[in-house]
């Protein structure tokens, strides 16, 4: 039998548990349909876990899910012109008409991009340097040293990938405006997988030391409080650290959701509007991860 | 003997045409080739100062931080390193600095670092030690009974941070004065 999984018609972090909920749900089915065709809005969050949600249902059922091609043209043209498509049509059996457009859209930051190995991870950061540190600058009014530390913080987030997932993923980076708590533009990085995510990652050496605590809020806790790896090397686990303190010098936030659970460091501007941690979500394999930096931002120390 | 190593140029000689710092196999591959040129100072000279220079590299992640700054010490400071080097980093940003100097405090690791011109310690540091440096580094160089008279403190605590300077390949010195890197 196969399962619906509806895809939300505005598809962000925000929207994600929903959209988890229904990916539980067609656990026992034989095949599932991904159906975006009510899709009006998707944040780079919303591509890469699409294709993170694609790529475990494949595995789930040895052949890839049907997705339906949102059906408003200009929604499907901008799924196009992101890039989502090329890669989308590796995992999943895509229904409806797929837009072709010519080469990428300029003002995008990064178009959905796979990383699987750390040649990867370089050319996502030469992408970002050239191509993007102009609309980091200019148009979004970053500090010209941010867009260092852009570079670093989208380096770690996905080395995480390469390191940790035992399999591929995804990394995608918008800007647009984020009216609900900010009512301004915010530059986007979203990354994720559907691999082993962190608790069976960090479970070898920290399941005893959190005893009847352990599980994915305790191991995203080990992981994004605490600075624990996997390995023994004490110049591990520093990746997620600096990305904290990059978010914390531009008041940006992070937000990692593996397994059940998610985590959160907000900045002030987030603070009552969003939890520091969630747990008892639905099941959703793998992490994905989300950095939110404010245009303009003022550094702060 | 002062030695100046262009991390960029590393970069260039390993086949890349980047000029970003990023991953821990590229952070492996450059410090497998500084090691190769520290192997050969090494059998040269009896103490090299080895100046790491980042100005021409774009970012530099925490992983390469690790792997080539955190694990250059670990291999090359020490009673059990090869040989006798003491190092400097230079061409790094505030940002930069600041990231690095976290990776080495995770290790208790630390190192000269110059920006704008100023010399100061990075990493896991007593202050009394690190207050000791930037006397010296504001001196050029100095015996432990001139650092005493400065500071106003007792010769045996004077000389005993700069022999902890000393061991950590933090100062260098040479009969009977203390000198910071820079100075060799």
């Amino acid at each position: 039998m196969s399962a619906v999984i509806d895809v939300p018609a505005r598809f962000d972090e925000w929207a994600f548990d929903q959209f988890a909920a229904g990916f539980a749900a067609a656990e026992g089915a034989s095949r599932a349909l991904v159906d975006a065709h009510a899709c009006e809005w998707i944040s780079p969050f919303g591509f890469v876990s699409l294709l993170a949600a694609g790529h475990a249902l494949q595995e789930r059922h040895g052949r890839p899910a049907i997705l339906t091609v949102p059906a408003d043209r200009d929604v499907a043209h901008f799924w196009a012109r992101m890039g989502f498509f090329t890669h989308a049509k590796e995992i999943f059996e895509l229904h409806g008409t797929v837009p072709r457009v010519r080469g990428g859209d300029s003002r995008v930051l990064l178009e959905v991009t796979p990383v699987r190995a750390a040649e990867d991870v370089h050319n996502v950061v030469q992408q970002i340097q050239e191509r993007s540190a102009e609309i980091l600058t200019s148009e979004l009014g970053l500090d010209p040293k941010a867009t260092m530390g852009f570079g670093m913080a989208l380096s770690e987030a996905c080395q995480n990938i390469v390191e940790h997932a035992g399999t591929g993923g995804w990394v995608a980076v918008h800007a647009y405006s984020w009216k609900k708590t900010l009512g301004k533009r915010v530059v986007v990085i979203a990354v994720a997988d559907a691999g082993v995510g962190f608790r069976h990652t960090l479970e070898p050496t920290q399941g005893k030391r959190f005893g009847d605590r352990w599980g994915d809020g305790a191991a995203l806790e080990a992981a994004l409080l605490q600075n624990v790896s996997r390995f023994r090397d004490p110049g591990r686990g520093q990746g997620l650290a600096g990305i904290r303190r990059y978010l914390g010098r531009w008041q940006g936030k992070i937000s990692i959701r593996s397994g059940t659970a998610r985590i959160a460091i907000l900045p002030p501007w987030d603070e009552g509007e969003d939890q520091v941690m969630k747990e008892n979500l639905a099941h959703f394999p793998g992490a994905q991860v989300q950095l939110v930096i404010p245009a303009g931002a003022q550094e702060t120390r | 003997m002062i030695t100046q190593i262009d991390v960029r140029s590393v970069l260039a000689r390993l086949g890349s045409d980047q000029r970003d710092l990023v991953t821990r196999p590229t952070g492996r591959a450059v410090r497998s080739s500084i090691e190769e040129e520290l192997a050969v100072l090494a059998e040269a000279a009896g103490y090299a100062v080895v100046v790491l220079d980042f100005t021409d590299v774009r970012l530099m992640d925490l992983s390469c931080a690790d792997e080539i700054v955190a694990k250059l010490l670990q291999a090359w400071v020490g009673p059990a390193a090869p040989g006798r080097v003491c190092f400097l980093v230079r061409g790094l940003d505030d940002h930069q600095i600041e990231d690095v100097e976290h990776v080495l405090q995770r290790q208790q690791l630390a190192l000269v670092a110059e920006s704008g011109g100023v010399l100061r310690l990075i990493g896991e540091v007593a202050d009394p030690w690190r207050i000791a440096f930037e006397r010296l580094a504001e001196r050029g160089r100095a015996a432990a009974e001139e650092l005493a008279a400065d500071l106003a403190w007792p010769l045996d605590d004077v000389r005993s941070a700069l022999d902890q300077l000393a061991l950590r390949s933090l100062v260098l010195e040479e009969s009977g004065q203390y000198l910071p890197p820079c100075a060799a």
